[in-house]
């Protein structure tokens, strides 16, 4: 009876039970304060206000289980806005423009492989690089300049309902995390993701080509952070050259709050997807109290601190207990022999 | 004798699950060579954990100098002049030797005097008659230089006991003459020394006292000069060791692999042989021969620079692991834990990670039942000791860790296995099961190389034996020509048995 | 060869090449860009390597023990933002006062980030990433989106940016250059000659060795996020004395350019491989270069960011091929052990 209960012991002290169990007291919040927060309008509102980012964390989910780091996605998206709205105003037809703003994120992803991959840089550092020299050619194509007037329909694709009440974006978000889900849990390329993670070595020896993989998540991220890019330009309607500058670090803080591990090897796409539904809901649940961006995402990071140090803690007291009991058990053992 | 510098009384310690020390009393006297043997998990390593508290002993008391003493952490055991140096030194690569000598020293004032730091090192190296250049990183250093830096370490903190954790495994033959020497220097100047071993006859060489652990109990404790190979044995083992599972003799297959004049600049030269499918062709030789290189260059991890391999009657170029699998080959690295597995995974997990497209849908995903099966299978076949085959490999022991590593291989049904000290550091029993097995594969057809230091081991396994030196082939013997004597003169040379022997000879007097 | 590996480390020729390449530069745009050789385009760089090299330098130590701050950024912010609203508030008070409010703000503001490391085991990078968005939120709750005017400044924090320490001919040399020149100097110092500095290196050399060694690994770790908060604090007020304008974004990224100096002057995100006066030179080298293409016509200011980055990945592209090899070439050596006369043994024992 034990045995048979043990994984759903076990299940509930994951840090996914944890998680659940934040999202549910935000959520129990948030209904308090804010009447219209059960509204379907605010429901779609809340995903929609970071769907370009939500979009990207699934794919850095396992970037960060393979144990690199991809610092420049939101210059990629930066530089796919840009280049598709300068493209666009000097005369290229719009879907030609996207499918070039699309390609420009897989070369940025390939260089950034290319260099991690065969080269064997530090990811942290080669994205850094990336962070400022993509950010940069997006400022090569706009300069200081605000470009918008995109045609209609990208517009109205980008901000109205496109099935029911969900825009292209969210779509393209369900789509995306049901597809990740089965590519990490389910699929050989993801138990490959996470052996590379573990140790890069121990799959080399085993015959796995680890710089196909690695490679292959780089440019899928190049991709998907150009396509996600674009949905932020087509949302907005006008890109400038710090369009989602900084979202690398929201994007890396989803990741990380979800209990991956930022050494690779761990974590799950699940813990991501509620790190993601908490951060959303505070962010929405703190800007119906009247709270500035700013101050939501300092308690994010607030929350990115704790999510690492209470584990720790724990583990620290569990030991110091531990020993504690040995203590005792020893006074145990030894009091009987102390009269001789 | 004088009184012991460190006592141990009635040392217990238990793990979940397991007794790992029981009622242990042990002393260790100034001025001696104490060396401390038996098998894996007999509980060598817990008693050393417990003398530089990395753990707390359950019951019983540690004295030093008669006194009673507790010790909590490393720091504590060496500010009470009790230190460890491992099997890998914990050196500091970016700092020079004489940093590394004195980074944990507190009292050599508010800056650091470079040119007086540079004098003391080498006077401290000097003392111990070690010549090496003090202003050197310590990024690139062998082995044996790392252990003289980390024992000149301990010398310069006054240590009184010095706790040496199998230093020799991976020296050469060479170097384990340079730490002889390092440590007859170390008695001569009062310092107590726990030496722990597994190869018998360098105990036998360095060892005053020898004590053997089995199962957590000390068996026996006896001076050097009462004991014998034999009866250290029956005390590690618990019985009269069995005969090896000697190899039959299969009738030679085709001809499977040809390696010709192999070359990798500074690491071997010019190695070439045949092995035929059926065949077991050990590789003996010392530590640094080159063996593993050899392997990894076939393998295709480090290919050479020159020469031909023939695999299978085609010429073939190794690039990479994932080419030599295909050809049919693999190999069963000797470091499982950091090469050979991914120890938080699963065991079923890891049995099929070099074949894992055969266990995926043509969609890619992962068929789990399969895969379960396919490793519930070796679990059975190769008697794995474990819950389950979704049990984390890195809770098994070493025997059946190793065991899984077999699997893994065996799975991808080569036709040629490269098998990298497949028993060291495991049980007697598995040992035995492994013997079997490799002359059950070859029965098979398999084409199999077996490289291991274990001379006993490669003699009685091996239908021939190629020797290697300092990356150079000695030859290849056959079963007739093959003997303890005629491998090792190959193997250290001729005249270096010479030279050993007298070194051995000077340490005695 | 053999004098030439005793002479110099390899982190040395590196810096040679560092010093080489920066007058190449300086060559190259004097002959591209009109008044380039000018006593003002000395003071433009040579204050703007100030603010950054201070910060640069905090940064370098922490990364020396293999970790990192990405909570610089932020850090001089807050410490610009509020030693102005000090200022403003008590315009009588000692300059050296204010100085001090930055720096202990910052310091304490490091300490937090410390804690978390060295005692709490959480990951530097995902400390740093968490206070980078903590304390720009405190700075945004805590000004109310009210901005710190140069024209509510006293009229000597102004006048600091521009006030000389001496001069060179005809280059005027800023208080502002001295200082970040003093740190730098007191950086290179400290891990060439305390004890403390030198752990740095064997922290990030081999964290597994310095938690068993028996030095105060913590305590050491925590002291260098208190340290790269304090210098981030003194940067702050010089962020504050050069621009007077201070936002609630200020000093915004200035995490990542710290980072790209560092990596840039050699010191290895791997920790244990790099010093002070690189980092130094590799903050000139990327300061020198934004603020000069600003002004070359020939190419679009906007191309600054993308030839940043490029150079970013070229310097670690060399140090991963050229400096490794480097580096093995001067660490082969090998261990000779004298054979002992049997003799003095034998009289010994």
């Amino acid at each position: 009876m034990r045995n048979r209960l043990a994984p759903l012991v076990d299940a509930l002290k994951s840090w996914e039970a944890v998680l659940v169990l934040i999202l549910l007291a935000v959520i129990a919040v948030n209904s308090r304060i804010a009447p219209g927060y059960f509204s379907v309008g605010n429901q779609v509102n809340l995903f929609v206000l970071s769907i370009e980012k939500i979009i990207v964390a699934l794919v850095m989910t396992l970037i960060i289980i393979n144990a690199e780091i991809d610092l420049s996605v939101a210059s990629v998206m930066g530089l796919a806005a840009c280049l598709m709205a300068y493209l666009y105003a000097n005369g290229v037809p719009m879907p030609a423009a996207l499918l070039i703003a699309l390609l420009t994120g897989l070369l940025a992803g390939l260089w950034n492989g290319f260099w991690v991959s065969y080269v064997r840089l530090p990811s942290l550092v080669v994205t850094l690089a990336g962070l400022i020299g993509f950010r940069g050619l997006a400022l090569v194509f706009v300069e200081d300049r605000s470009i918008g007037n995109f045609p209609e329909w990208l517009n109205r694709l980008g901000q109205r309902p496109l099935v029911g009440p969900f825009p292209l974006a969210l779509l393209v978000f369900f789509v995306g995390a049901i597809l990740t889900v089965i590519i990490l849990h389910f699929s050989g390329f993801g138990r490959l993701v996470y052996v590379i993670g573990n140790s890069a070595e121990v799959a080399r020896y085993s015959g796995v080509q680890v710089r196909r993989i690695k490679m292959t998540l780089f440019t899928v991220s190049g991709v998907v952070a150009a396509l996600a890019g674009l949905l932020y330009a087509a949302r907005l309607g006008a890109v400038r050259g710090s369009t989602a500058q900084g979202f690398e670090l929201d994007i890396i803080t989803m990741v990380l709050l979800g209990g991956v591990s930022i050494f690779g090897g761990s974590g799950t796409l699940w813990g991501v997807l509620l790190s993601i539904l908490i951060i959303l809901n505070l962010r929405n649940g703190m800007g119906l109290a009247g709270f500035s961006a700013h101050v939501q995402t300092g308690v994010i990071g607030f929350l990115l601190i704790l999510s690492v140090l209470i584990p720790n803690l724990a583990a620290a007291v569990r030991e110091r207990l531990r020993l504690r009991r040995l203590a005792r058990g020893e006074r145990l053992a030894t009091t009987p022999e102390t009269p001789v | 004798m004088s009184a012991p510098i460190l006592e141990l009384r009635g040392i217990t310690k238990s793990f979940p699950g397991v007794q790992a020390l029981e009622d242990v009393d042990f002393r260790l006297y100034p001025g001696e060579v104490h060396a401390l043997i038996g098998e894996n998990g007999a509980g060598k390593s817990t008693l050393i954990k417990i003398m530089t508290g990395v753990y707390q002993p359950d019951r019983g008391e540690i004295r030093l100098e008669g006194r009673p003493v507790h010790i909590h952490n490393s720091q504590e055991a060496q500010a009470l002049g009790i230190a460890a140096i491992y099997q890998e030194p914990m050196v500091f690569p970016d700092l020079n030797v004489a940093e590394n000598i004195f980074i944990s020293h507190q009292d050599r004032g508010r800056w650091v005097r470079w040119g007086k730091m540079y004098a003391d090192a080498e006077a401290i190296l000097g003392q111990l008659d070690v010549r090496l250049d003090v202003r050197q990183p310590a990024r690139g250093l062998t082995l044996a230089a790392q252990q003289a830096v980390e024992i000149a370490k301990a010398i310069s903190l006054k240590v009184r006991v010095l706790i040496m954790d199998e230093p020799t495994a991976s020296l050469s033959a060479h170097e384990v003459e340079q730490l002889f020497q390092i440590v007859r220097r170390l008695r001569c100047q009062g310092v107590a020394i726990l030496f722990i071993g597994h190869r018998l006859e360098e105990v036998m060489r360095i060892a005053d006292r020898i004590t053997v652990l089995r199962d957590g109990r000390l068996i026996s404790s006896a001076p050097r000069e009462q004991v014998t190979v034999e009866g250290v044995i029956r005390d590690m083992v618990g019985r009269t060791i069995e005969e090896f599972f000697a190899k039959k003799t299969v009738a030679r297959g085709d001809l499977l692999l040809s390696v010709r004049g192999l070359s990798k600049a500074g690491v071997f030269h010019d190695i070439h042989f045949d092995l035929y499918c059926g065949e077991v062709l050990g590789f003996a030789g010392l530590i640094g021969a080159r063996r593993t290189d050899v392997a990894l260059a076939l393998f295709g991890v480090e290919p050479a620079d020159a020469g031909q391999i023939w695999f299978a009657g085609r010429e073939v170029v190794i690039r990479s692991p994932a080419e030599a699998q295909r050809l049919g080959i693999a190999y069963a690295t000797e470091d499982r834990r950091k090469l050979g597995l991914i120890t938080p995974m699963s065991v079923a997990a890891n049995i099929t990670l070099p074949t894992l497209p055969r266990y995926l849908s043509r969609l890619g995903l992962l068929r789990r039942r399969e895969e379960a099966a396919v490793a519930e299978d070796f679990r059975r076949r190769l008697s794995i000791r474990t819950p389950s085959v979704r049990t984390e490999v890195g809770k098994l022991s070493g025997g059946n860790q190793q065991k899984v590593v077999l699997s893994k291989w065996l799975n991808a049904q080569p036709r040629l296995l490269i098998l990298d000290e497949p028993t060291r550091g495991i049980d007697v029993r598995t040992k035995a099961e492994v013997h079997h097995m490799i002359g059950e594969l070859a029965a098979q057809g398999l084409g199999i190389i077996l490289i291991s230091s274990d001379l006993p081991e490669v003699l009685a396994m091996s239908d021939r034996i190629l020797v290697m030196r300092e990356g150079r082939q000695m030859g290849i013997f056959s079963r007739a020509e093959a003997t303890q004597e005629s491998i090792m003169t190959a193997a250290m040379g001729q005249n270096r048995v010479a030279e050993a022997a007298a070194m051995a000879e000077g340490g005695r007097s | 060869m053999n004098w030439l590996r005793r002479r110099f480390q390899p982190e040395q020729i590196r810096e040679l090449v560092l010093v080489l390449l920066i007058f190449a530069l300086i060559g190259l745009f004097a002959t591209q860009i009109p008044n380039y050789f000018t006593a003002r385009t000395f003071n433009r760089i040579s204050t703007s390597v100030a603010v950054i090299a201070v910060v640069a330098m905090g940064q370098t130590l922490v990364v020396l023990t293999r970790n990192i701050d990405l909570s610089v950024g932020s850090i001089v912010g807050v410490t610009a933002y509020v030693s102005g609203r000090v200022i403003m508030a008590y315009p009588e008070m000692s300059p050296l006062l204010i100085v001090l409010v930055a720096v202990l703000l910052g310091a304490f503001l490091g300490a937090f980030n410390g804690v978390m490391v060295a005692y709490g085991r959480v990951p530097a990078i995902i400390v740093t990433l968490g206070t980078l968005a903590m304390y720009r939120a405190l700075l945004v709750e805590f000004s109310g989106a009210k901005s710190v005017i140069t024209n509510l400044l006293p009229q000597w924090i102004i006048d600091l940016s521009r006030l000389n320490a001496f001069t060179v001919g005809e280059l005027q040399v800023r208080l502002l250059v001295v200082i970040a020149v003093v740190v730098v100097i007191l950086a290179q110092l400290v891990v060439t000659y305390l004890p403390f500095g030198r752990r740095l290196y064997a922290i990030g050399s081999n964290p597994e060795a310095a938690r068993i060694a028996g030095f105060p690994a913590q305590r050491i770790v925590f002291t260098t996020f208190v340290i790269s908060g304090a210098l981030s604090g003194l940067a702050g007020f010089m962020f504050l004395a050069r621009f007077g304008n201070i936002t609630v974004v200020a000093a915004q990224g200035m995490e990542l350019e710290s980072v790209a100096a560092v990596v840039v002057g050699g010191v290895s995100t791997f920790g244990g491989i790099g010093t002070p006066v690189g980092a130094f030179l590799g903050a000139v080298l990327i300061d020198m270069l934004q603020q000069s293409l600003i002004r070359w016509l020939a190419i679009s200011e906007f191309w600054r960011d993308a030839l940043l980055g490029l150079l970013i990945l070229l310097a670690v592209a060399t140090d991963a091929v050229i400096m490794s090899r480097l580096r093995a070439l001067w660490a082969r050596h090998e261990l000779r052990v004298e054979p002992t006369p049997v003799q003095k043994e034998a009289g010994h024992a």
